[in-house]
């Protein structure tokens, strides 16, 4: 639901480029209904028996599948508020609580809203229309019976949870892992390689083996890894066809966009894992394949094609989706969505996953050190033939905003664009519609240029 | 006394100045450390001086190339200070905090002046965890191991226990002052105790001993002038303005305590002199936290807001005035529930946000007479 509420935003504004409008797959439809069931079953897990873990950050929810939890992702509930536009009354409840507006978007909102739901329990109302249709979503989402936390390299991940945990209370058991950066600095160090790589792999694995004894004490229940391996099974299938469709987008005119990889982002982020993620990248692969052989682009009449860095602007999928194709430009990858959620799945041994697992979390794009990091964005910049790049800077997300500058010298080095344009997760009011038009269409300008003159 | 003051005040508001002087005096190694956690004696053992990095006063001009104006004033300083070749006198870079915006900082710093080397060991930031001891352990081992490299020469432990026991002196010295100021029975400013504190930083320590001594001689039992007696809080990584701090008492403040980075936090917690070092240097980072608590770490038992309203209480302090740096995400998280707990009691709190440039002295001025009004007549009911 949340990608599909995203994508039916208003299109970009009709006297900026063509006129056209993004070519989006078809197949990513099965995705919004998998998001529709995955928050209909959440919202229903009381009723099933089910106990509810609240969680941050990275893409742990398979340890929670294979233990029959029910799971809240805190940035996925804000980025869906944020798509569905209900965003404000959570965010003005935490405003009202004292946070300046600075602070993460996701944590604001995610905060604020359990304040609203406190309220309710407290006193009977919301704080909004009871005939509010935001209200409707908001009333559901179940409290919860464990908190915990997993964030890569960001300070602001278990600031959030803490205080999650404080507003409950203190009375719900919390756990946190630490996902420490790879700095990189060691002569070894490389992409997965070196001394540090193989200490850090092993000190998170370590950590998740003792999530699942703190699984175990909260729930009464012994953990299943047979059935974690069943689950990463699945996992693990999504993300090869994911990764294997992702690489056919070499084809020019790319098949498919950036913006088709973010409503793509659910299935391998936080929905169950069962077949369904397997038939949803097979589908999305069979119509990438379907499109190269008739010559079919995301975006029509394809001429210039970039890279898009920085977190995504929730409220802005389609708008941004549209804004691009009327200018020709098709965005073919970024480094939230091709340098993360399972990016190495052969790194999972499905006999005893958890290893592969922890070094999947440690390759968050923002859990390098910039030197690696550029290194990495580089090299899909080659393989995508990218000509240039799109800096979002997330106004309130920091892990997304270091190194920017870094990366954007680095594209200039290898001969490409680049502009920046601010915005944020889950913040609409940080956006500028009219900075990005001008700054885009002097990029496109200035590529055109740089053709001519080749 | 004033003599003494004069070369501490110099040395903070100079920090890199100092750092060359005495790198031309001895021709050892200048180590830069990252506040908040990261111990300095390790570098001091190697022979080496350590310096905790400082936000300058200059305008940020060539460093806004490398970062955005929606960071912390301290990082665009030290990005900046980078890019200006203030740096040039560090021989390395420790450090090994948390803090999201500090790990871009090092990277900035780590593409424009390569030659600097930066040694980072990530320092376990969730206190209570069961791994928590295991890997601060490692990461100091690791540190000390990578100091030796860096150094070229094995560091002795022995020469690290002195190092202990020079800090903890140092630490001992100025906790003193705090005391006595707590007391009543001393009248140091916050502009002077500020220059306590950062010149601790940054100066050899058995020199900063030395003028703490002579201080400490000299300084005469005075009482503060009447006024209201306020807690200062928050201000993490750096130093307050001092045109914040005058402002303060012009306003009819008398700054009796804090827990500021630049403060209190800095000195409170001694190393053990006698466990093995790596054992001791662990226990001291996992458990000064916990005693004054700090919003970069993750502790589940402890509440910055129930530590200010005792230490408020202990410090005889009518009021808490909270310094908020602009853009510092992890005090954003706690200020909501300080601001609940002192309005739930009916102390007198104001919360002050802080710019590295703009800091709109004026209009400050307005709310802190105003914030004094209310203390004092709070106090007299």
């Amino acid at each position: 639901m949340m990608q599909h509420i995203a994508t039916q935003g208003p299109s970009a504004s009709p006297i900026f480029g063509n006129g056209e409008r993004a070519n989006r797959l078809k197949s990513t439809k099965f995705g919004g209904r998998l998001v529709n069931d995955y928050w209909d079953n959440l919202f229903s897990a009381r009723e099933q028996g089910k106990m509810v873990v609240w969680y941050n950050g990275t893409y742990i929810p398979p340890f929670f599948h294979a233990h029959d939890l029910a799971w809240v992702h805190g940035e996925a509930w804000s980025a869906y508020l944020a798509a569905k536009h209900g965003e404000i009354p959570a965010q003005k409840a935490g405003e009202q609580w004292g946070y300046d507006r600075e602070l993460c978007s996701y944590a604001r909102t995610h905060i604020g809203q359990a304040l609203i739901d406190l309220q309710k329990l407290n006193d009977g109302t919301l704080g909004i229309a009871p005939d509010d249709p935001r209200a409707e979503t908001m009333r559901k989402l179940p409290a919860p019976d464990m908190i915990i936390n997993a964030y890569p390299y960001c300070s602001s991940g278990q600031q959030w949870d803490d205080i999650t945990y404080r507003l409950f209370g203190k009375k719900v058991p919390m756990f946190t892992i630490s996902i420490p950066l790879l700095w990189g600095g060691r002569t070894d160090a490389g992409y997965l390689r070196g001394d540090e790589w193989n200490e850090r792999s092993r000190y998170v694995a370590d950590q998740l083996m003792a999530m699942t004894r703190f699984i175990e004490e909260h729930s009464g229940r012994k953990y299943d890894f047979d059935r974690l391996s069943e689950v990463m099974s699945y996992v693990k299938r999504a993300a090869e066809l994911r990764l294997e469709a992702m690489d056919l987008c070499t084809t020019t005119p790319s098949p498919a966009s950036f913006f088709d990889w973010i409503v793509s982002i659910a299935p391998v982020n936080f929905l169950p894992g069962d077949q369904n993620l397997v038939t949803y990248f097979e589908g999305v692969k069979a119509e990438i394949q379907q499109r190269i052989a008739s010559g079919e682009g995301a975006v029509k009449d394809e001429k210039y094609r970039l890279f898009f860095d920085g977190m995504m602007n929730w409220n802005k999928v389609g708008w941004l989706a549209d804004k691009f194709a009327a200018v020709n430009a098709c965005v073919v990858a970024g480094r939230y969505t091709h340098m993360s959620f399972w990016q190495e799945p052969q790194l999972i041994d499905l006999k005893d996953p958890v290893l592969g697992m922890a070094q999947n979390y440690l390759i968050c794009p923002n859990n390098h050190g910039a030197p690696i990091m550029i290194g990495e964005i580089e090299k899909i910049c080659e393989k995508f033939n990218v000509n240039g790049m799109v800096m979002h800077a997330s106004r309130t997300c920091r892990g997304m905003t270091n190194s920017q500058f870094l990366i954007a010298d680095s594209a200039k080095r290898n001969g490409r664009q680049a502009l920046f344009f601010e915005g944020d997760v889950a913040d609409e009011s940080f956006y500028k519609d009219e900075l990005l038009n001008t700054r885009l269409e002097a990029m496109i300008e200035s590529m055109d240029a740089q053709r001519r003159a080749a | 006394m004033e003599t003494v003051l004069s070369v501490l005040e110099e040395v903070a508001a100079r920090p890199l100045a100092y750092a060359r002087q005495w790198k031309e005096a001895t021709g050892r190694k200048v180590i830069g450390l990252f506040p908040m956690h990261f111990p300095g004696e390790l570098a001091h053992a190697a022979g080496g001086l350590p310096i905790i990095l400082q936000e300058d006063d200059e305008p940020i001009t060539i460093g806004q190339s490398n970062v955005f104006n929606f960071y912390c004033g301290y990082n665009r300083s030290i990005i900046d200070q980078a890019l200006r070749g203030e740096f040039a006198v560090l021989d390395a870079i420790l450090f090994g905090d948390h803090c999201v915006q500090l790990l871009g900082t090092a990277d900035v710093i780590r593409a424009n002046v390569p030659q600097l080397p930066i040694l980072f060991n990530q320092l376990c930031s969730i206190l209570d965890a069961e791994w928590a001891m295991r890997e601060t352990q490692g990461t100091f081992r690791r540190l000390w191991h990578e100091l030796e490299v860096l150094i070229g020469h094995p560091i002795d432990e022995g020469r690290v226990r002195e190092s202990i026991r020079l800090f903890n002196r140092n630490r001992s010295l100025i906790r003193q002052l705090y005391d006595l100021r707590r007391a009543g029975r001393i009248s140091l400013t916050g502009r002077q105790m500020q220059a306590v504190v950062k010149s601790s930083m940054v100066m050899d320590k058995a020199e900063h001993c030395a003028l703490l001594e002579q201080l400490m001689a000299q300084l005469k039992a005075r009482p503060p002038a009447p006024g209201v007696r306020v807690f200062l809080s928050g201000h993490l990584c750096h130093a307050p303005k001092l045109a914040v701090l005058d402002l303060v008492e012009e306003c009819g403040g008398i700054v009796v305590d804090d827990d500021l980075y630049h403060g209190f936090r800095f000195i409170f917690a001694d190393i053990d002199e006698t466990a093995p070092p790596v054992d001791a240097l662990a226990e001291w980072y996992l458990s000064r936290s916990k005693k004054v608590p700090c919003p970069t770490r993750a502790v589940k038992d402890l509440d910055w807001e129930d530590y200010l309203l005792k230490a408020v209480q202990a410090s005889g302090a009518q009021g808490l005035i909270v310094l908020l740096a602009k853009f510092c995400e992890p005090h954003m998280y706690f200020y909501p529930e300080i601001k609940a707990a002192f309005e739930k009691r009916g102390i007198p709190h104001l919360m002050i946000e802080t710019e590295h440039e703009e800091m709109p002295i004026e209009a400050l001025k307005t709310r802190l007479e105003t914030f004094m009004e209310i203390a004092r007549r709070r106090a007299a009911a």
